[in-house]
């Protein structure tokens, strides 16, 4: 029997049956998405969707208004959370163990070694996909005002993204594991005044061995963890807050800003009261308000637009990972030797830049110095860089110091993983090539 | 003048949020910092001295250093690269230790020759004791500074780094 105030065309479908069941309508609230409210009211009362603002920015759908970097960013640490909770089925933080569940999981586990392979490529990509993302939110000046805090909580992600790696790595207790982290844990050393203790309190004491690894499995599964997901609630509230909005859409927003602060319209808050005793609850300006700058037709609903273009990036991003998994073995050397440093003994690609500018400088200066006043850079560079312009042609310095800096890294990282062997010598990498990622 | 009621409450749960930031401060740093070594080392006895001749570098696992004589003294030298912490194996072609991570070389008395380290390698306190080399490896006597090679060691020519090293 059909119910009078819900036509439909199959009545006794079992589809619409269950639509209109009491059960499913009090899990599902929204109603029927034919209507501009009833889609936004879908994403309203939808928690996933709300992650997402009701109506996003045209621009936004082209692939190469973000690239979709941040979300890819994203796609990968799921990817790498789902396998990291696979591996823990499996793993032994224990310097008796470790190895041997490494070579369980490659021998024993149906998939094991897939699921170890997919997880270490996954990584990898995820640091390249967070640092171009940085690269892109800074070409595109995207953390000027109002998103300085953002770019900051983001440069936090990205040191929460290194350290995962880094932690990760020591796990698996084989010679790659071991020394990486025995050449990098001893860069603190040369902290001053604090590096020594700082270093055996990372390690648990002052060598690495079963306080270390169950410190860094710690770190890596539960401690970062925490601080990845609060940060990234934090991230992305303040997206949904500030707008997604880019380029030129964001110019409308920015003039509407740049209009209000001449007026000094900043200055009235709620607690303003005017002479006359009133006080002012809110500034509406009548020539270009809200509605004013706002041009519907550059807006398209996300839901279907935009989520549907993230599904297909998401599966792409899947696919990438899987045929990487599929295609290439996680390394696996010999168990950690304490006695003998394999030949040559390189940092994990992303800190091989600063090993490579360590044969070249004091440690405190490479190890110590370059990193900590590069983070403090990023960190305050929104704060420093106050020009509110984000068109190229007005930042030349910006972008020649930006660029200069990230040339710079770049060619120490290849220099340092491509172009040395044995004994930090060098090496043409079509002679013998000494990468191991 | 004496605090308001609203003052003295805001000001009492700020200080008991104070405190109880503070209270797992020194829960964390009272958990979590290293427990005494309990690898500290000790007294290990080993072959007569004529057994390390001139030359040789003669690895004790136990300790994991290396035992070598320069004009007519022994050494016992910390495995343990002073630059970055790498194990620096002794090269027999060079008759020097080279440092596989960043390429520092030290002579037979663990003295800087050249790379990047900030001095030469810590050695362990050498006594002759009953007839042996006996040497005490709870006291870690840091490596000699940069420029202050007093054990100059013959280079026999070879060295274990490729030769086009830059």
């Amino acid at each position: 029997m059909t119910e009078p105030h819900l036509p439909s065309s199959k009545p006794h479908s079992w589809r619409s049956r269950v639509q209109e069941s009491a059960v499913y309508r009090s899990i599902v609230r929204s109603p029927a998405a034919d209507s501009p409210r009833g889609r936004a009211q879908r994403a309203f009362g939808n928690v996933f969707l709300h992650v997402y603002p009701v109506r996003v920015p045209r621009a936004l759908l082209r692939f190469r208004s973000t690239w979709r970097l941040g979300f890819i960013s994203t796609v990968l640490f799921t990817i790498l959370l789902i396998t990291g909770v696979y591996l823990m089925f499996f793993y032994t933080p224990a310097v008796s163990m470790a190895y041997g569940d490494m070579q369980l999981l490659r021998s024993q586990v149906g998939f094991g070694q897939l699921i170890r392979n997919v997880h270490r490529w996954g990584a990898h990509l995820m640091v390249l996909a967070v640092v171009f993302h940085l690269v892109r939110v800074f070409i595109d000046g995207a953390y000027k005002a109002p998103r300085q805090f953002n770019w900051v909580i983001g440069v936090g992600l990205l040191v929460v993204t290194l350290a995962y790696s880094f932690t990760g790595y020591l796990l698996p207790w084989d010679q790659l594991a071991y020394w990486a982290v025995t050449v990098g844990s001893d860069l603190v050393q040369y902290a001053p005044g604090v590096g020594g203790w700082m270093r055996n309190f990372l390690l648990g004491g002052s060598t690495i061995g079963q306080a270390a690894l169950l410190r860094f499995y710690v770190i890596h599964v539960a401690v970062l963890t925490g601080a990845f997901f609060l940060l990234m609630a934090v991230h992305l509230w303040r997206l949904r807050k500030d707008g997604l909005a880019v380029g030129d859409v964001d110019k409308v927003a920015h003039d509407v800003t740049a209009r209000a602060d001449d007026h000094d319209l900043s200055l009235v808050t709620s607690e303003t009261w005017l002479p006359d005793g009133r006080r002012v609850l809110g500034v509406v300006d009548t020539e270009q308000g809200p509605g004013h700058a706002r041009v519907p037709e550059d807006e398209v609903f996300a839901w279907p637009h935009l989520i549907i273009r993230h599904q297909v990036v998401a599966l792409a991003a899947c696919a990438l990972v899987l045929a990487l998994g599929v295609a290439f073995e996680a390394p696996l050397r010999e168990l950690a030797n304490p006695n003998l440093t394999p030949e040559p003994s390189k940092a994990p690609w992303y800190f091989v830049g600063l090993q490579e500018l360590l044969a070249h400088f004091d440690p405190l200066v490479a190890g110590v110095l370059a990193p900590g006043v590069l983070v403090a850079a990023l960190v305050a560079l929104p704060y420093i860089d106050r020009n509110p312009s984000r068109r190229p042609q007005d930042r030349r310095v910006a972008l020649i110091v930006f660029w200069s800096l990230f040339t710079a890294l770049a060619v120490l990282t290849v220099i340092g993983a491509l172009f040395r062997g044995p004994g930090w010598g060098f090496v043409l990498p079509w002679e013998h090539l000494y990468f191991e990622p | 003048m004496s605090p308001t009621r609203r003052e003295l409450l805001e000001a009492g749960w700020k200080v008991g949020s104070g405190l109880l930031v503070a209270a797992a401060g020194w829960t964390t740093f009272e958990a979590l910092k290293p427990l005494a070594d309990v690898s500290g080392g000790g007294v290990l006895p080993l072959l007569p001295p004529d057994a390390y001749p001139e030359g040789s570098a003669t690895f004790v696992r136990e300790g994991r250093f290396f035992v070598t004589r320069a004009k007519d003294e022994l050494f016992a030298i910390s495995q343990k690269c002073p630059h970055l912490g790498c194990a620096v194996p002794f090269c027999e072609a060079s008759g020097r230790f080279e440092c596989p991570c960043h390429g520092s070389v030290y002579n037979a008395a663990g003295e800087w020759i050249s790379g990047p380290a900030p001095r030469g390698m810590d050695r362990y306190p050498v006594q002759i004791v009953d007839g042996r080399v006996t040497v005490n490896t709870m006291v870690l006597e840091e490596g000699a500074p940069l420029g202050s090679r007093m054990y100059d060691t013959p280079d026999r020519g070879g060295s274990c780094a490729p030769a086009d090293e830059a």
